[in-house]
């Protein structure tokens, strides 16, 4: 079943790229088709998937090269059940909202669902050797997606966006060959399955450095202060399908692997480094924030909003307190509802007035009233208004982190104001007051069709702001098992009212 | 006449191949046929070698356990070993792949195309003796057959001065490499009374050696020799204006088949000899390895003709095979894994060369690629792949064969040399990307491409197909390579 998963875009890209040459109307609506199918799978997994089970589910083995002990290995826990979702739900809606790609539409349509394969792969890996090799191929892809169909300086971007990442991930490599081969001198045999690796005696020294090794690469992506600055250019420059996977899920590879396997590899470094970790995060969050808040342009507005809210996650996750594990994993998917509509937004006031720079708008909401409303209610969803998504996650990870963090949680505290302060500016600016420029006065406002590929962002927003319950069911039974695990083979162990069952952590899930 | 009791079998590909090259030219004075159907017998015969080297793979494996005579005829002067017959296959899928990549070049000569397909057949035969024999004067004599068939190869696009210069360079500086070689052949005899590699181990095995400066320098020096071959800095000076020259069709052939002949005698010498001096040579030979990677890699950032670049990042390309090879016999797969993939994923790109610039040009500058993939997709599509695959990009055939000898330095204690070489294949994503950004990314400028003749669409088929199939089912390749040790 999770091998299906990852081939179907597989195959789905095999074929779009087969469409006969002239047909090119055929291309989207098909791509969109082919990439409903992972959507659906990914469904069934969420509806049948055990929630209150903390191990790994569904889970598929078979070995690949057997001396180097590598394995396709395949499962899925509450960590990330949840976003293999998130990638399949806006994958069809990224394509969607590619109507204005105008040239090699069949690549385009090929490279998305190939980098979908890869993300989906990325979540489900249980082997090493298998994440790493997800973990790089994405940026093939995503490269020729932002350099080919990208703005004015997509080469830049492109290029800069993998030469970056590729750096993190050249010392994942390294740190990865080290673990195997540790593995190898310990038992006899290499391994490079997590739970083999999760076994391994490791001195405080090697640990520190393997824990370096994996945390720089995931900074990189995630991206923590100062590992950002990719960010901004890729951003800017990748066209709205592109900014919807970028922000909604490439960065999440950054905080997932962070949870997976800094904390789950590497416990005792991870409870000797929380400081630097939880400075950097909140490094991040003021940040980002601040400089959001002076961005002209509207799409870089949103791109480093991301820096402060996954500020937010790690944090969140180096708190080492069950809410803050959970509200990170929680924030993970609402960042990728509430971003990915934010570029979504961005994007079809680009192809009506092609720009994005602020200033150039002024009153929108006179002419396009839905468009003004659904972008404030996304808005009030990414600063975390109580009753909508962004809220429970925030709001899980402040709360959680207040009891091992408090000085940092009070200091990020600032950074939900903050965020206020940008995004309702941005709208006060853009949507309200005169309508004074000519060519805004003759803007339409959405059609149908953008206002359906909106529709399940917006119904989710507030969805999981009512009942984060079906999410929270599914992913504190694992984060609780790493939590466990870090008190069982460490000193380290969670104040109260850290843990769930102390005093107020259950009215933090009821949001 | 009366023959002496010899193992023919030992030496099948190498008396196909040198045989041929005789009969092709004899068949040209004779008859005069048309250069394709030269270029057809000659296709036939590297088959013929091919099938001689799969034939010996199974003979090798009915043989008795420990009967060593068997497999050492010649008076041990040719060996028969995993080591041997996994470098005459890989060096017969060079040549043909190289003889794919060079069908217009050849049909182009008129009547000189059968004295170039006799080249590719013997210098195929030289390197492929140089790979099995534990013998250093035979090694050396392969080397010299292969050497000198490759530097009248280079210079024989004849209307480019470049061809000539790059013939004359290649010439002297090969000469010089040989002769350093030669020189170190000479002092490891003295040093250890043996040019037989086999008996040197015995040697060198039984005897705890008070002064061992002559063994050690003639060491160094035969490890130099081989480092020019192989094109590893800083005794790389000669390869990339040599492989900017050389005609089009014939400089994948070369480079591949130089660097495949090299490393099988670097590493045969190293791991048979020299096991026990091991953390002596490793770290000469890892300081080699770093300094390819960092040289090959930085100084291809600085080029503008794909050729050129091809050339450093094969610089780089050496220094990533010697991290394998510096963990000595465990190693070894590792290495045969790399370069049997390398040296595919090579001829293919130079294959893409020759269709872009044309079969006998010099230089192949990027402005040629701008915009490539709009005017022929399949071509950029190629040689994305392919330099992905050197670039070392999960699901290529060049990750597994990276990883691979990336993990065997690691277990061999040489972590730093691993992060020195995960670092420099970073910055040389950089130079395959400005490649491809050319060809995707840029407007085109104008000048049309000839659609690649078949052979080179075949040629593509097979380097896209072997880059990725092992890239994805490594294991076949992985245990093939893993039993290609020497005695």
């Amino acid at each position: 079943m999770l091998t299906a998963l990852i081939f179907i875009p597989v195959v789905g890209a095999i074929v779009v790229a087969l469409l006969p040459r002239r047909r090119t109307e055929l291309v989207l609506p098909v791509g969109v088709a082919l990439s409903l199918i992972p959507l659906a799978v990914a469904g069934y997994l969420f509806a049948t998937f055990e929630s209150g089970v903390a191990g790994y589910q569904f889970v598929e083995e078979a070995v690949w090269y057997q001396p180097w002990g590598i394995s396709w290995a395949l499962g899925v826990d509450g960590v990330s059940l949840p976003l293999v979702v998130l990638t399949t739900l806006l994958v069809p809606i990224a394509l969607a909202a590619s109507t204005s790609v105008s040239h090699r539409l069949k690549e385009f349509v090929a490279y998305t669902l190939a980098l979908e394969a890869g993300l989906i792969g990325v979540f489900l890996a249980l082997d090493l050797f298998l994440f790493f090799v997800f973990f790089e191929v994405i940026l093939v892809p995503m490269y020729f997606i932002i350099g080919v169909w990208g703005g004015e300086r997509r080469v830049y971007a492109a290029i800069k966006f993998f030469l970056y990442t590729a750096f993190g991930s050249a010392l994942l490599l390294a740190g990865v060959i080290a673990m195997a081969v540790l593995h190898a001198s310990q038992t006899g045999v290499p391994s490079f399955a997590l739970t083999d690796l999760m076994a391994l005696d490791l001195s405080a020294g090697t640990e520190r450095w393997l824990f370096a090794a994996f945390a720089v690469a995931f900074a990189i992506k995630v991206p923590l202060f100062p590992f950002h600055t990719w960010l901004p250019d890729a951003h800017v420059e990748a066209p709205t399908a592109g900014s919807v996977l970028l922000a909604g899920v490439l960065l999440k590879l950054g905080t997932y692997g962070l949870l997976r396997f800094n904390l789950g590899l590497f416990p005792q470094a991870a409870v000797d480094l929380v400081p630097v970790l939880a400075v950097l995060a909140v490094i991040g969050i003021i940040y980002g924030a601040v400089v959001a808040i002076v961005q002209p342009d509207l799409k870089k507005l949103v791109a480093y909003s991301s820096v402060s809210h996954l500020g937010f996650i790690v944090l969140g996750t180096f708190a080492l307190t069950s809410g803050g594990l959970a509200g990170g994993v929680v924030q993970n998917i609402n960042h990728g509802i509430t971003t990915g509509a934010l570029f979504l937004l961005v994007g079809m006031i680009y192809d009506r007035r092609h720009t994005k720079q602020i200033s150039d708008f002024g009153g929108l909401a006179q002419v396009m009233p839905i468009y003004s409303g659904i972008f404030l209610f996304t808005a009030f969803a990414s600063i975390g208004l109580p009753g909508l998504n962004g809220f429970v996650g925030e709001f899980l990870v402040l709360v959680g982190s207040f009891p091992t963090l408090p000085v940092y949680t009070i200091i990020a505290a600032v950074g939900v104001v903050l965020a206020a302060i940008y995004l309702l500016w941005a709208y006060e600016r853009a949507f309200t007051g005169p309508l004074d420029k000519p060519e805004n006065q003759k803007l339409t406002d959405l059609s149908g069709r953008e206002i359906a590929l909106l529709a399940p962002l917006v119904v989710l927003m507030l969805f999981l702001g009512l009942y984060p319950r079906v999410l929270l069911d599914r992913v504190e039974p694992s984060t609780e098992a790493i939590l466990d695990r870090i008190e069982a083979v460490t000193t380290y162990s969670v104040p109260a009212p850290g843990r769930i069952g102390d005093v107020f952590a259950s009215e933090g899930g009821e949001g | 006449m009366i023959f002496p009791e010899v193992n023919w079998i030992a030496i099948f590909p190498e008396m196909i191949l040198a045989l041929g090259a005789a009969a092709v030219l004899l068949v040209d004075v004779q008859w005069a046929p048309r250069p394709r159907t030269l270029a057809r017998i000659s296709f036939g015969l590297f088959v013929a070698a091919g099938a001689a080297a799969s034939f010996q793979h199974f003979w090798l494996a009915g043989l008795a356990v420990g009967d060593l005579s068997q497999a050492l005829p010649f008076s041990e002067m040719v060996v028969v070993d995993p080591f041997a017959v996994f470098a005459r296959l890989v060096l017969v899928l060079v040549a043909l792949l190289g003889l794919g990549a060079a069908w217009r070049f050849v049909e182009g000569l008129g009547r000189r195309a059968a004295e170039a397909l006799a080249l590719f057949l013997l210098a195929t035969a030289g390197f492929s003796l140089m790979a099995a024999s534990p013998h250093l004067v035979m090694i050396f004599l392969g080397l010299e057959i292969g050497s000198i068939s490759l530097y009248i190869l280079a210079g024989f696009g004849r209307q480019h001065p470049r061809s000539e210069e790059a013939a004359l360079k290649y010439f002297l500086l090969g000469s010089f490499a040989s002769a350093i070689f030669i020189y170190g052949v000479a002092l490891l005899f003295a040093g250890t009374g043996s040019l037989n590699l086999l008996d040197q181990r015995q040697f060198l095995a039984g005897t705890i050696l008070l002064r061992p400066a002559v063994l050690l320098i003639g060491l160094a020096l035969v490890v130099v020799g081989m480092a020019f071959k192989v094109t590893a800095a800083p005794f790389h000076g000669w390869a990339p204006d040599v492989y900017e020259g050389a005609p089009a069709g014939a400089v994948g052939f070369m480079a591949a088949a130089a660097k495949v002949g090299g490393f099988a005698a670097l590493t045969r010498i190293l791991v048979t000899s020299f096991a026990d001096y091991a953390d002596v040579w490793a770290v000469v030979v890892g300081g080699i390895a770093v300094t390819s990677m960092l040289v090959g890699s930085v100084l291809a950032l600085a080029q503008d003709d794909l050729r050129r670049l091809l050339a450093y990042s094969g610089v780089a390309h050496a220094g990533f095979i010697l991290t394998g090879l510096v963990a000595g016999r465990a190693g070894t797969p590792g290495v045969w894994f790399y370069l049997a993939i390398y040296s595919v994923q090579l001829v293919g790109a130079f294959a893409v060369v020759a269709a872009v610039s044309g079969p006998a040009s010099a230089g192949s500058p990027f402005s040629r690629y701008q915009g490539l993939a709009r005017r022929q997709p399949f071509l950029s599509l190629s040689l994305t792949v392919l330099l992905l695959g050197m670039a070392g990009i999960p699901l290529t055939s060049g990750f597994i064969a990276k990883f691979g000898v990336f993990q065997e330095a690691w277990r061999a204690g040489f972590a730093w040399l691993v992060i020195v070489a995960v670092i420099a294949s970073v910055v040389a994503f950089f130079l395959y990307l400005r490649v491809i950004v050319a060809m995707y990314m840029a407007e085109s400028d104008g000048e049309e491409v000839a659609a690649p003749p078949l052979p080179i669409k075949a040629v593509l088929a097979v380097a896209i197909a072997i880059t990725v199939v092992f890239g994805i089912l490594p294991a076949p390749l992985l245990s093939f390579a893993a039993d290609a040790l020497p005695f």
